[in-house]
């Protein structure tokens, strides 16, 4: 049966959508976050931060009950592995191969970085991030240095998250871009014996509604529990 | 594609990149080859105009945003060199205009505009701090010219800042004599003091009590004499009965004995003070003064007949 289905469609879901949403949600709000400090639009600034840092919270229970190909245990490899795969490419993978794999995990702890920082940060004027006066001046304006230096990380991962992708798809011919859009890899570049098995996205939905609830609670709590 | 290709375009696009963010971002640019070594960095002298006045400027009102915590709008003024890189929308400083210098610019904006530097909620810039700026830069904007090369620049006041004080610690630290001072404050008036506002110590000075002022009086201040680091006893009337009492003030620094009725003998139960630097005194002998000098204390008087 599965060989049939090989046969007549080209290609595999494995992707859910979810994760893809997640995955070009971080890309604009990484933009958005950049663009909106550059120009001085604090307010978007902290909208987007704070988009990030739920979106963040998401993907880490969604590594931990989304679909196979969105769980940490999937993509996360020793050591040894990524470095094996970086030698010598070896392997065929669903989702994210083990050097993805350990890209996916230095994004979201280097953004997680960033969002955390940047609720302590200052800019030095009129705005304050929203836990700035829980730490100090002194600690702020620390914390505004941290945040400023891991946009440098960022950049980085970025630059090298793209060249990657673009070694796929130029070199091996695997388009993980228009993959990473339709959830969809060709056959030919899914292991056959891969079995995956997908969340219903409205799970995701709960999940989504959670963190954001716990962040809206945290939100009101730290402004003064005006509604409670 | 093979690889090397590919990495080739790779290493290609990112210096392509990077050329254009230096070319839109000329702070980044100036940044970037000074770190390769391909662009001097400009380098003030310690003694020029810039260095005594007008980083003191920048140090006072700009780099809590554009120092090495926070850069922003990317430029730093913590450094001539920072200085002369400008920001990522260029140079703030076009040297000999003053006019067209972005940073003069925005330093004389009215305070309600949005680009006004320092921005609102900040100390501004007086019209003397504008003053020093604008001649420097009129002046070449260097960072060699000596401090006394400009004319004109209004003269140099230094702030005098007060450290700021705890009410409650110092409250608390005067707390275990803070009765006894008071009520010694109202017996004898003007005769003790708080060393300073921060300090629980005491300065006792009798002198213009004159033959007022005697052994009896000084007795009185005996639970104080620990925390009394200055004395001045000049003019009084206290004897050589006071020698203990002097002798038991062990936090003495400086204690003044000219013309009262004290002799030799007082003068030398001073050894016994540790932090004693200070002594102005009449008629002691110079061996006594002698020994007291070798302690380390600065004597001043006269020497008896001897």
């Amino acid at each position: 049966m599965a060989n049939d289905l090989r046969e007549h469609t080209p290609h595999v879901q494995v992707w859910d959508a979810p994760t893809r949403l997640f995955h070009w949600a971080i890309v604009i709000l990484v933009f958005v976050s950049w663009l909106s400090v550059d120009q001085g639009f604090m307010t978007v600034h902290l909208c987007s931060g704070l988009a990030l840092l739920a979106l963040l919270v998401f993907r880490i229970g969604w590594g931990l009950i989304g679909s196979t190909t969105a769980r940490f245990r999937d993509f996360l490899h020793p050591p040894r592995t990524v470095l094996a795969y970086l030698r010598n490419g070896a392997g065929m993978y669903a989702g994210h191969n083990p050097a993805g794999g350990l890209m996916v995990i230095a994004l979201i702890l280097v953004l997680l970085a960033q969002a955390v920082t940047g609720l302590f940060a200052n800019d030095g004027l009129h705005f304050s991030g929203p836990l700035a006066l829980l730490v100090g001046d002194d600690a702020s304006t620390r914390l505004t240095a941290v945040h400023s230096t891991i946009f440098n990380v960022i950049l980085l991962l970025v630059w090298s998250h793209v060249v990657a992708v673009g070694f796929y798809l130029f070199v091996k011919g695997h388009n993980l871009v228009k993959a990473m859009v339709t959830g969809k890899k060709p056959h030919a570049h899914v292991p056959a014996e891969a079995r995956i098995t997908f969340t219903r996205s409205y799970i995701a939905l709960l999940l989504l509604l959670l963190v954001l609830t716990a962040g809206a609670v945290a939100w009101f709590t730290i402004q003064g529990g005006a509604f409670l | 594609m093979s690889a090397l290709a590919y990495f080739g375009g790779v290493t290609v696009a990112t210096v392509l990149g990077l050329g254009i963010a230096m070319l839109l971002r000329p702070g980044f640019a100036h940044a970037v080859l000074q770190s390769a070594g391909l662009e001097s960095i400009p380098i003030s002298d310690g003694l020029s105009f810039y260095a005594v006045r007008v980083q003191p400027l920048f140090d006072a009102h700009c780099i809590s945003c554009h120092g090495a915590a926070r850069e922003k709008g990317g430029l730093r003024l913590d450094s001539f060199a920072g200085t002369m890189r400008g920001g990522k929308h260029g140079a703030v400083i076009a040297a000999g205009k003053a006019q067209h210098s972005e940073l003069f610019t925005r330093i004389t904006l009215p305070a309600t505009d949005d680009k006004a530097m320092p921005p609102s909620g900040k100390t501004p810039m007086n019209t003397d701090d504008v003053t020093v700026i604008r001649l420097w830069i009129a002046a070449g904007a260097s960072g060699t010219l000596p401090v006394g090369a400009i004319k004109g620049a209004p003269r140099l006041v230094t702030p005098v800042k007060m450290p700021e004080i705890n009410p409650i610690a110092v409250r608390k630290l005067r707390a275990p004599l803070a009765g006894q001072v008071a009520e010694l404050q109202n017996r004898l008036p003007g005769v003790i003091a708080y060393d300073s506002r921060s300090s629980a110590d005491l300065i006792l000075d009798a002198s213009l009590k004159r033959e007022a002022f005697g052994d009896a009086d000084l007795r009185l201040l005996a639970p104080l004499r620990a925390r009394i680091v200055e004395a001045n006893l000049s003019f009084t009337a206290v004897t050589d009965a006071s020698a203990p009492q002097i002798a038991a003030m062990t936090a003495l620094r400086t204690l003044r004995l000219a013309d009262t009725k004290t002799s030799d003998a007082t003068i030398r139960t001073l050894a016994s003070l540790k932090a004693l630097r200070v002594l102005a005194v009449a008629n002691a002998s110079s061996a006594t003064l002698t020994a007291l000098r070798e302690k380390g204390v600065r004597v001043y008087g006269d020497v008896n007949g001897e």
